[in-house]
């Protein structure tokens, strides 16, 4: 009996020995398991502070201002744009003001989303376009986004179509109508008159024809000829090329050269190009009897060449426009001086050929200042860099 | 509780202060606006301009009544004093300064059909630059409380003053060459009027900025040749009463 209590004991102990292991192994299971779930939490959270601060320096650093205003109108948030615009002056107070007023129609309006366009007349002029979203709990999230370029760049395009028609069209409108009244004219001194219009308006087109398709040869060479050209050449060639339109006008064009003549490695009959339509440009606009200069510059490592008049000059609002092909200041204007509207296109794609710029400084009134700055792309010196010296006038 | 109070009208005095940075922003594009009604001759801008100007007048008169309610509730001194005194002379400077642009949109309308001769229109924008140009600098300089800045609008607006003569100049020029007619003649005449007393204003501003930056009042120019005037009559005065005493003195000596 003893024996069998005892082997009952033994057994029950051993079952509760064996429980308790199983437990304790159990025990330790999960322990590993919370171990790793905690692991897991720690790293879920990691990985969300790090995604918080990639959408954080993210915003932050957005080119768009992003302002996050809650209902009585305090700014929630406000990434690095959007604070200089908080902190800003001038044109940014009234970004604000938009920014605030949109918000204000968004809450009133009840409505989710809502956008606007700002321009700022400046100077500068730009334009900003703004976009609110409402929020959960009756926040508003506004964008702005300054569009002042994408507006510009639609303007081009949609100038440009508008004004190659105007440009093709109207010459040839004049040549059909000029036609059709010859067909029915017999009196020969009326015909020859209708012919020379007829002559003229054909030239028109030609020459029209014939700069788009020398725009068309310098905006396709990628590679152009890389030969050495001297300025002064340049400078002489064209200048007796512009003469008899000048001395029709009794306009001087004067030069000024770097001596030693400045030289460069480029495409002669592009430079020749380029600088004609700045001369041509500059004889066209001037006043009757003043008088024009052409001048070399030499710096460091590039060459320049000016052509300064003191013509009728370009308002400020078109300075930025008028390398645009076909662009016209005064398309009035422009007619009775026969240009065909694509001569400082033309300069702007030999300077990009050449990897140079060109600029203009004008004032109405006062005249304008065109300047070509291109590499010499030629060797580097040995010596010390040469300076502008040795101007010589004729 | 003082304190409190304290922070409540230094939050109040700088929305004030950012209303008068919004005017002036509503100004100076009211202005480059204008301009650009008069050279272009854009007749729908005109209107949407001069009816803009009610906008200003509204928040004029909200900052003017914002300034008493802060000078009959918080009895500010000293600094804060000064501040609601330059902000409420500032704020009328703006205010008219927008009636000028006004003033030149209408003068543009009425010169309507009117070509510019080429230097006259570059006068001109160049004026409305400049015009432009001192308002800011006086608001940059009214924001950061920048006295030497606000003093040296005065200097500054040598340029305006120099643009209108040459525009006079020009005009008459223009008019002799029979380029420009008399009537639009005298409207531009006015109109470059206009952009001069718009940097007149701007040096108001300055003057209200280095007093509220300083303390110190410049004195007005009237004020001044009074001043002077009562000293050198003073002087006088004196002289002739020494010159009385010295020939009585010299009377007693002889007797």
């Amino acid at each position: 009996m003893m024996a069998l209590v005892l082997t009952g004991a033994l057994g029950a102990l051993g079952v509760a020995v064996a429980a308790a292991m199983w437990w304790r192994r159990r025990a330790v299971g999960v322990q590993a398991e919370l171990q790793a779930m905690r692991r897991r939490a720690v790293q879920a959270e990691q990985a969300a502070v790090a995604a918080q601060g990639r959408l954080h320096d993210v915003i932050e650093g957005a080119p768009a201002a992003v302002f996050v205003l809650e209902p009585s109108g305090a700014v929630a948030l406000a990434n690095a744009a959007a604070s200089a615009i908080l902190t800003g002056r001038h044109g940014d107070a009234l970004v604000l003001e938009a920014v605030r007023g949109l918000c204000g129609e968004l809450q009133r309006g009840g409505v989710e989303q809502a956008t606007r366009a700002l321009d700022l007349a400046g100077p500068p002029r730009r334009s900003v376009a703004l976009t609110a979203r409402r929020l959960p709990e009756g926040e508003v999230l506004v964008i702005t986004d300054d569009i002042t370029e994408r507006r510009r760049i639609d303007d081009v395009r949609r100038d440009f179509v508008a004004n190659i028609s105007h440009e093709l069209k109207t010459p040839i409108g004049a040549m059909a109508l000029l036609a059709e009244t010859m067909t029915d004219e017999d009196d020969p001194q009326l015909l020859a008159r209708l012919s020379q219009r007829l002559h003229r308006e054909a030239m028109r087109v030609s020459s029209t024809i014939d700069d788009l398709l020398l725009l068309s040869r310098i905006e396709t060479d990628e590679q152009p000829r890389r030969e050495p050209v001297r300025l002064d050449e340049v400078v002489a060639h064209v200048v007796e090329r512009s003469q008899p339109a000048a001395a029709l006008r009794d306009i001087e064009v004067r030069t000024e050269l770097v001596e030693p003549p400045v030289e460069l490695l480029g495409d002669r009959r592009q430079l020749e190009s380029a600088v004609y339509n700045l001369l041509d440009n500059a004889v066209k606009y001037s006043d009757e009897g003043s008088e024009v200069v052409v001048r070399t510059t030499r710096n460091e490592r590039t060459v320049g060449i000016e052509v300064a008049d003191r013509g009728i000059g370009i308002p400020a609002k078109d300075l930025e426009r008028v390398f645009e092909r076909f662009y016209r200041v005064d398309r009035a204007r422009s007619r009775s001086t026969g240009g065909t509207g694509l001569g400082l296109a033309i300069v702007r794609h030999v300077a990009y050929n050449h990897e140079g710029t060109v600029r203009v400084a004008s004032r109405e009134g006062e005249g304008s200042t065109f300047r070509l700055e291109l590499p010499d792309g030629l060797p580097a010196p040995a010596g010390s860099p040469v300076t502008d010296e040795g101007i010589t006038a004729s | 509780m003082a304190d409190e109070m304290r922070k409540g009208f230094h939050r109040e005095l700088d929305d004030v202060r950012a209303d008068i940075v919004k005017m002036a922003a509503m100004a100076t594009e009211m202005m480059t606006r204008a301009t650009d009604t008069l050279l272009d001759a854009d007749m729908l801008m005109a209107q949407a301009i001069i009816d803009h100007d009610d906008d200003i007048d509204v928040l004029s008169q909200a900052v003017e009544d914002r300034c008493f309610r802060l000078l009959a509730l918080q009895g500010p001194m000293a600094a804060d004093l000064r501040a609601i005194a330059a902000t409420m002379r500032i704020n009328s400077d703006l205010e008219r300064s927008a009636d000028l642009a006004v003033n030149i949109v209408k003068g543009a309308r009425r010169i309507y059909g009117q070509v510019l001769p080429p230097r006259l229109r570059g006068i001109i924008a160049q004026m409305s630059e400049e015009a432009v140009r001192m308002i800011r600098l006086a608001i940059d300089a009214y924001t950061e409380t920048d006295g030497p800045l606000g003093a040296a609008l005065d200097d500054i607006d040598n340029r305006l003053d120099q643009l209108q003569s040459e525009f006079v100049q020009a005009m008459f020029e223009a008019h002799s060459d029979e380029a420009l007619p008399l009537q639009p003649a005298v409207q531009l005449a006015l109109i470059a009027r206009y952009y001069e007393r718009i940097g007149d204003h701007a040096v108001n501003i300055g003057e209200r900025v280095a007093f509220m930056a300083s303390g110190a009042a410049r004195e007005h120019p009237g004020a001044a040749r009074i001043r002077e005037r009562a000293q050198q009559a003073a002087a006088q005065a004196a002289a002739s009463g020494q010159g009385t005493s010295d020939q009585g003195a010299s009377d007693q000596g002889a007797n």
